[in-house]
């Protein structure tokens, strides 16, 4: 077990359901301060699910229940005192499918300083292009940062999306499957930055692709049926997993 | 290419199906046959319009004129000289009034039932506002008197006035304007909101910032169906505003009421008088106009504000 002050995000006991469809069942991990932890683990498993629970959008789900604790920093973000707009203001996170807002490009990012009660333009235009330039887009955009973000490809969203997750200057990234949608050199461009971004931020990743996740990973957990499998630094994770369904899963036998 | 390859030589079987000409043909066949009907449907439909509007300008063309809309009835009966100024100052009176009070209330229900409110009192309160949709304009025309009009009892007292009147019309926009924004809502993309409250936003910043622009077509929408639909009404205002062949001194109380195309045309029919008659025709094709107009406006509001905002 890694030191207490080193911890940033603590699971402890939690399950989840849908109404009566108990999804997540009693999952008990960690996240270490400023390291890059991927979830893997079969479609419809429930990493996605989890992800969520990490800064509560499952909030406003329908029929959705939660048992157990999330800590952050040390603290229960499922208690009762815990303002969830204060919360999710230190959670960056991107989605599973690109979704920027109706808005300008530059829109789009400056909307997190916006709500963040920042009104100084040029610190807002310095910041977006900042923003642009980390997630590998600026070069792309440059000329039409007040076009509508629709006119951007998929992966070009999926970018826009790292950029203004990463605005308000987050402590911890949730990303869900964030290369997906982008061809192999922009998927190369985003891994290599979540490898720089580990400096600023506790990094938690959910991906499809063992390869890519084995490049980036400081930790893996392994999800199935919506249980936590296996939970290993990165290490013993991709060449020594303990569990044999963990083995099947990372030499594609699922 | 590589999967392909991949594929066992006895999955390779695709079996091939024979294509069937006759079928192509018969749905081909049924395809112009729907578009005939389509086609049918719509000439049906428009012929009765175009019919009046025929009539009416056949009717009424010796009105249409600059001085027809720019002057005030006078003469006897009222209306035999002069135009129908005081109905067209009327209506913008009403309808700004009406919208005044609709557009804000219709917008923020609308929002509260797709966004705030619990799911069992929302499926009650929208139960309520499609009621409030179907109940009949000459019923608001009671409630309106009772609540603006009368100078008996409980009520505001307003006296048959261009407030008492926008403001019962304001009752038939008001659930409409509240449908089409739920409805408009309700078709934005999940991920929207689901980004900005990730982001931090609080629910009424996501809204204001992100779901109202997105929902603004459908918004604009009902607020086009809700002034169209208070435009033609004369029940409600019967009970409320009735109508004023000169311009109003006021918005309540003696002199506050206002005339109206739709009074107007509803009174001069009425009256045992060729004159009239051919004017109310005249003041038909003006409301027909003026419907245009303000379903014109709107929808360059809406443009720009979709481009500029
Ligand atoms: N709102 C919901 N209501 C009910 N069931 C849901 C809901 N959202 C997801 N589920 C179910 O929960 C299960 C897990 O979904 P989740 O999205 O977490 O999977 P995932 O592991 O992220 O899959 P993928 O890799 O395909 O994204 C699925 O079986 C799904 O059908
Ligand atoms: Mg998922």
């Amino acid at each position: 077990m890694a030191e207490q002050n080193e911890i940033k995000v603590e699971v402890k006991n939690l399950n989840f359901y849908y109404g009566n469809y108990h999804l997540l069942k009693n999952i008990n991990l960690y996240f270490k301060r400023n390291s890059v932890c991927t979830l893997l683990g079969p479609s419809g498993c429930g990493k996605s699910t989890f992800l969520r629970t990490l800064n509560r959008m499952n909030d406003y789900t329908e029929g959705a229940k939660l048992t157990g604790e999330v800590l952050i920093d040390g603290k229960n973000i499922y208690d009762k005192s815990v303002d969830v707009v204060e919360l999710r203001r230190n959670i960056g996170m991107v989605f599973q499918s690109p979704n920027p807002f109706p808005k300008s490009i530059f829109d789009n990012i400056a909307f997190g300083l916006k709500i963040h009660g920042i009104k100084n333009r040029e610190f807002i235009v310095e910041r977006v292009e900042k923003c642009l330039k980390y997630a590998g887009l600026y070069d792309e955009v440059k000329d039409k940062l007040h076009k509508s973000a629709f006119s951007l490809s998929g992966g070009q969203q999926q970018r826009l999306c790292i950029a203004r997750a990463i605005a308000t200057n987050p402590s911890i990234l949730l990303m869900d499957e964030p290369t997906a949608y982008l061809d192999p050199a922009s998927a190369s461009i985003i891994l290599d930055l979540i490898t720089t971004f580990k400096k600023y931020y506790t990094i938690i990743i959910v991906s499809h692709n063992i390869q890519q996740a084995g490049r980036i990973s400081d930790y893996s957990g392994f999800f199935l049926d919506g249980e936590l499998i296996e939970f290993d630094e990165a290490g013993n994770f991709f060449t020594r997993p303990k569990d044999k369904r963990t083995e099947n899963f990372i030499t594609s036998r699922y | 290419m590589a999967e392909l390859a991949n594929i066992k030589k006895d999955d390779d079987s695709m079996p091939i199906f024979p294509i069937n000409r006759g079928y192509i043909k018969r749905k081909k066949f049924y395809n112009g046959i729907a578009v005939f009907f389509a086609v049918m449907a719509f000439i049906i439909g428009a012929f009765p319009v175009f019919h009046i509007i025929y009539k009416a300008v056949a009717l009424g063309h010796k009105y249409l004129n600059w001085r027809f809309i720019s002057t005030l009835p006078t003469g006897f009966p009222i209306g035999a000289q002069g135009g129908i100024l005081n109905a067209i100052i009327g209506d913008v009176y009403l309808i700004v009034i009406a919208s005044i009070f609709a557009i804000p209330l219709g917008i923020g229900s609308g929002l509260y039932l797709s966004l705030f409110g619990k799911k069992r009192t929302n499926t009650f309160l929208r139960l309520l506002n499609e009621l409030m949709i179907g109940i009949p304009s000459v019923v608001w025309g009671i409630v309106g008197f009772y609540v603006f009009s009368t100078n008996a009892g409980l009520g505001f007292h307003f006296g048959f006035s261009a407030l008492a009147g926008g403001l019962t019309l304001g009752f038939i926009m008001t659930p409409i304007i509240a449908l089409l924004t739920e409805q408009a809502v309700n078709q934005i993309p999940a991920g929207y909101i689901e980004g900005a409250l990730a982001m931090g936003a609080t629910k009424w910043q996501a809204t204001k910032s992100v779901i109202m622009k997105a929902a603004l077509g459908g918004i604009f929408t009902g607020i086009l169906l809700g002034i169209m639909n208070i435009i033609g009404q004369t029940a409600p205002l019967l009970f409320t505003n009735y109508y004023n062949t000169g311009l109003p001194t006021g918005i309540t109380g003696p002199g506050g009421a206002v005339g109206d195309l739709a009074m107007l045309i509803f009174i001069y029919i009425h009256e045992p008088s060729r004159i009239l008659h051919i004017k109310a025709e005249a003041a038909s094709v003006v409301l027909l106009f003026f419907i245009f107009a303000v379903d014109l406006g709107l929808r360059l509001i809406n443009y720009l504000t979709r481009k500029f905002l």
